[in-house]
């Protein structure tokens, strides 16, 4: 029997490569994976079909014919999704400058973080940082437990020995209050718990900025936080020799959101003004960081972005895929997702084409629908991780006849020919 | 196919051919020798009256990685006022101030550019930064790896590692990130910076590690050296953008004692401290040196006035000068135990003491260095201004009167600082083709590159003279990738894919028995998966050519 092969996960923005393939079933999800992880290995095991156009199984050359038929005459088709690795976004966007489409990733949450970015910049920190250096966590919100299984067992519950003697951290939680995250944590962790509303996030890290900064604060504007734990979280803070907030921006909802991601940036540059601290906004998962890198690179501009007219414009308002839809701008819905589950959304103007996992199910058959393989599950593909520095190869753990996204998008763009 | 160029003027400082006219051919992608009598040549071109050079090499420029589309993301405003619509050849894109991949190679090829090479390639950001010189097209890519503040050679160090150890390392992270040189960026100041460090001087301590700069610079030159990479060491000096920081510089030339350093972006680091604003130029303190010193190389760093984006590995510099930024907002990044980042944009104005000074410090380097052999055309791009102001560049090296006209418009106490006026160099045509092209080839270990002999690559450029070198420079009439058409008159006739060049030096794989636990234990990585193979590698590349150059063993 051959060794257990060692793979990566692509269900996560941590990107876990410490995974074991079982020598004996690759269809059996791997070793270590979390339990969010294993659902997704096992689901894509479980299924085999065929492409589809108009629920008629056919082949994949039946299926590319027909969805090239559907595309010739149009002219603003929306490509949404864009959950997938390198090489998929590479050929998605070669396909939306073919085109003329407009392109959006599925998850809009990734531009909270880049919004407040764009207006003030950030300090920021990756995994091994983390793992090693930093003696003080904040982490707000949840999101970095229920989105992100591991984060605690990989990055934070690690006696590093790195810098010397391993001390214990200290943990400051922003909870949402009713949701207890204290299971969650190390067990030797210091904990200090602030249980709050979200909507009161940025008036809470506001106030912990001017207390760093030794400026009055309005003890009353705390909310349910006592101003004692207020004052244990300053002390903490200032102490710290190596300080993190952990966020998820997925989490933050609604008008606070941006204000939170500001009011977090903004704290750690004045608490940089004495000691060191950086930001952590947890990201990656459903290929979000992987899309927008590939898309900024090649055009110089983020999502999303129309390549109309021979150009490509960016607008996170304008190009939206709910707002493009919303004002009926889009003759033809593209779907392209390699990673995810994420709903379709519901589109009658047009053809609806979709390039994706081969276990999703539909409420109504879209008119061409093409499985492709899952980079690091059917075919190898490369991702961000969640920390934006590390990108990762992920070998194919089993074998499949399913295309990439790159392949069945090649596939495509071949058939459609010269742009018109 | 075989093809000739009809008359042209040779400019080759490689072969010392400066303004021969005579027939130069190229069979697909070589540059031969001329045919016998009955062999056919498939497609003669006229260039009589025309000047051909090598293809133009730029040893330093960021072209791509994570801190490169950390710029573009941190400025939407500019990039969408500097839209690069398509042609029938081209994809649309955009050319902010850290322009899109496309855009870079689209305007290096028009511009006579036929290779770039990225000088700060973080070894845990490799793979991206492959992936974005795989979509830069047309010109040849490399990279340098950047060691020096990353904590597995810091510990070494600390411990007292063994040259020969130290070689084995450096080996390795060359082939595990498929590099082509070694840079340091502020030697152990990155990683100080993580341990609330704000300044690191050459011969001051690490506060972790109690090891300093002078040391870190010593032994990667020397382990560099040993290897064999062709390259020396790649220096970004300590205190970047400091007053009075020559004396940092000196000393880093010291460090290398006496081993081949290449001092990068040199401009940022000849500041003075005298005069009532306490910032002086030290050009010609600097100069004396490197002129007195054959073992070491520089380039320039020019800043351009308008607006840029620096980006830079040097965290705790970007840091500390990010108040100086405009646009107000800014990024700074500790990296993986592994290195830093910083993203600054600025606006150089030339109605600005210091910003006035810096420029005319930069062209004081550049004349006041005499060997076009050693000190090479850069902006730094982008962090002094793009690599798109090059022809403007070479103007105010080549026009005497052209330079002292904008010396006439900068802010006045700063003119008057300079020695820039008394300065009468004027450089040659012969000059900017050493300094642009067979220079930079040599100190790369570019054999075929860099010069227009028997056996070259068929990267040439055909310039049509001008009276201004501006317009000569900015759109040259033909150039050819690998002997094929890829631009005229600045527009794009094709789009190729440039090769990727690396080293592949000797080294004993026994550093992996020291570095496999490393990753388990300190890194969220495997060892595995870290390493970048040459069939990854050429993917990045869309099936990209790999080079691997040759290294001769020392010691
Ligand atoms: S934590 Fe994320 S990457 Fe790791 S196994 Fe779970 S889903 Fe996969
Ligand atoms: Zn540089």
């Amino acid at each position: 029997m051959s060794p257990a092969r060692t793979t990566t996960c692509p269900f996560c923005g941590l990107l876990c490569d410490d995974l074991e393939v079982d020598p004996a079933d690759a269809k059996r999800a791997p070793r270590n994976a979390c339990a969010r992880g294993r659902d997704a290995y096992e689901s894509l095991a479980a299924v085999d079909g065929p492409p589809q156009v108009a629920g008629r199984a056919v082949g994949l050359d039946a299926a590319l014919d027909a969805a090239a038929a559907l595309l010739r005459p149009l002219r603003r088709p929306l490509i949404g999704g864009l959950d997938v690795d390198i090489a998929g976004m590479r050929a998605i966007l070669a396909l939306a400058r073919h085109l003329g489409a407009v392109v959006d990733h599925v998850s809009a949450a990734k531009q909270r973080n880049l919004r407040a970015l764009q207006e003030f910049g950030a300090i920021t920190t990756t995994f091994s940082e983390v793992r090693n250096r930093a003696d003080l966590l904040l982490l707000v919100g949840d999101g970095w437990h229920r989105r992100f299984p591991r984060f605690i067992e990989r990055i934070v519950a690690v006696d590093s020995d790195l810098f010397g003697p391993p001390s214990r951290r200290r943990i400051v939680t922003l909870n949402p209050i009713g949701r207890d995250t204290k299971a969650a944590l190390p067990q030797d962790a210091l904990h200090l718990a602030l249980d709050v509303v979200p909507e009161q996030l940025p008036v809470l890290i506001g106030m912990l900025t001017a207390m760093v900064d030794d400026r009055p604060v309005d003890p009353r504007r705390s909310g349910a936080v006592a101003p004692a734990l207020l004052e244990r979280c300053v002390a903490w803070m200032r102490e710290a020799r190596y300080g993190v907030v952990v966020w998820t921006a997925a989490d933050l909802e609604g008008s606070h959101a941006e204000l939170t991601v500001q009011a977090i940036t903004r704290c750690i540059r004045v608490l940089n003004g004495a000691t060191r601290f950086a930001a952590m906004p947890l990201a990656g998962t459903d290929g979000d960081l992987t899309a927008n890198a590939v898309q900024t690179w090649q055009s110089g501009v983020g999502l999303p972005a129309c390549y109309g007219d021979g150009r490509v414009v960016a607008d996170p308002e304008r190009f939206a895929s709910p707002a493009v839809l919303a004002r009926g701008e889009a003759d033809a819905l593209i779907w392209v997702s390699s990673l995810g589950q994420a709903a379709i959304p519901a589109f009658d103007a047009g053809p609806t084409i979709v390039f994706g996992r081969a276990d999703r199910v539909f409420d109504r058959s879209p008119d061409v629908f093409v499985p492709v393989a899952t980079p690091g599950v059917d075919a190898a593909g490369h991702l961000v991780r969640g920390d934006k520095v590390v990108t990762l190869r992920l070998p194919a753990v089993r074998a499949s006849d399913r295309p990439s996204v790159a392949t069945a998008l090649r596939g495509l763009l071949d058939r459609l020919g010269p742009p018109c | 196919m075989l093809t000739r160029l009809e008359g042209v003027r040779i400019i080759d400082p490689a072969h010392r051919a400066g303004g021969a006219v005579r027939d130069l051919y190229f069979r697909d992608r070589t540059i031969v020798a001329a045919p016998r009598d009955d062999e056919p040549v498939d497609r003669t071109w006229d260039c009589r009256g025309m000047i051909a050079m090598a293809g133009a090499i730029d040893l330093h420029t960021h072209i791509g990685g994570g801190k490169v589309n950390l710029a573009r993301a941190l400025l939407p405003e500019f990039a969408a006022a500097a839209p690069v619509p398509a042609t029938d050849r081209c994809a649309p894109c955009t050319a902010g101030p850290a322009p899109s991949a496309l855009a870079t190679g689209y305007r290096y090829a028009a511009m006579g550019y036929t290779a770039c090479f990225e000088p700060a390639m973080l070894p845990v950001n490799a793979r991206q930064a492959h992936f974005e010189m795989g979509d830069t097209p047309i010109v040849d890519k490399g990279a340098y790896a950047l060691l020096g503040n990353d904590d597995f050679l810091l510990r070494l160090l600390a411990g007292g590692a063994e040259r020969q150890e130290i070689a084995d390392y450096v080996g390795w992270t060359l082939h595990a990130t498929q590099a082509m040189a070694i840079k340091v960026v502020n030697a152990g100041g990155i990683s100080a910076f993580k341990f609330n460090q704000r300044s690191l001087d050459v011969d001051e301590a690490h506060v972790h590690y109690g090891i300093t700069p002078r040391r870190v610079i010593a032994a990667l030159a020397r382990a560099v050296h040993d290897l064999g990479v062709p390259h020396p060491l790649h220096v970004h000096c300590s205190n970047l953008g400091v007053p009075g920081n020559v004396d940092s510089t000196l000393a880093t030339i010291e460090a290398a004692e006496g081993l081949p350093i290449h001092l990068t972006h040199l401009q940022f680091h000849s500041y003075g401290s005298e005069g009532d604003r306490k910032f002086s130029s030290a050009a010609a303190r600097v100069a004396e040196v490197v002129n007195a010193s054959p073992h070491v190389t520089v380039d320039v760093g020019q800043i351009m006035f308008g607006q840029t984006v620096t980006c830079s590995g040097d965290s705790m510099m970007q840091h500390r000068n990010a108040r100086h930024g405009r646009p107000p907002k800014w990024i700074v990044m500790d990296i993986e135990c592994d290195a830093g980042c910083g993203v600054v944009p600025f606006r150089y104005r030339d109605r600005d003491f210091v910003n006035a000074l810096q420029w005319a410090i930069g062209l004081e380097l550049f004349l006041l260095v005499e060997d076009p052999w050693r000190i090479f055309l850069t902006t730094d791009h982008p962090n002094g201004g793009p690599f798109w102001s090059y022809p403007h560049l070479i103007k105010l090296l080549m026009d005497r009167s052209f330079r002292n006209d904008v010396l006439a418009r900068i802010h006045p106490d700063a003119a008057a600082l300079s020695n820039l006026r008394s300065i009468t160099r004027e450089y040659t045509l012969d000059e900017i083709a050493t300094m642009t092209r067979a220079a930079p080839a040599q100190i790369l270990g570019l054999t075929d590159r860099g010069h227009l002999g028997v056996g070259a690559a068929a990267d040439i450029v055909v310039y049509e003279p001008h009276p201004d070198p501006e317009v000569m420079f900015a759109a040259p009439r033909h150039v050819f990738k690998d002997g094929v058409l890829v631009a005229e008159r600045g527009e794009i006739r094709a789009v190729t894919r440039g090769s990727l060049h690396t080293v592949k030096p000797d080294f004993d794989r026994g550093i992996e028995r020291k570095l496999e636990p490393w990753f388990a234990r300190y890194q969220t990585q495997s060892m595995h998966s870290f390493v970048i193979g040459d069939d990854e590698v050429c993917e990045c590349g869309h099936s990209a050519r790999l080079i691997a150059h040759r290294c001769v063993r020392h010691g």
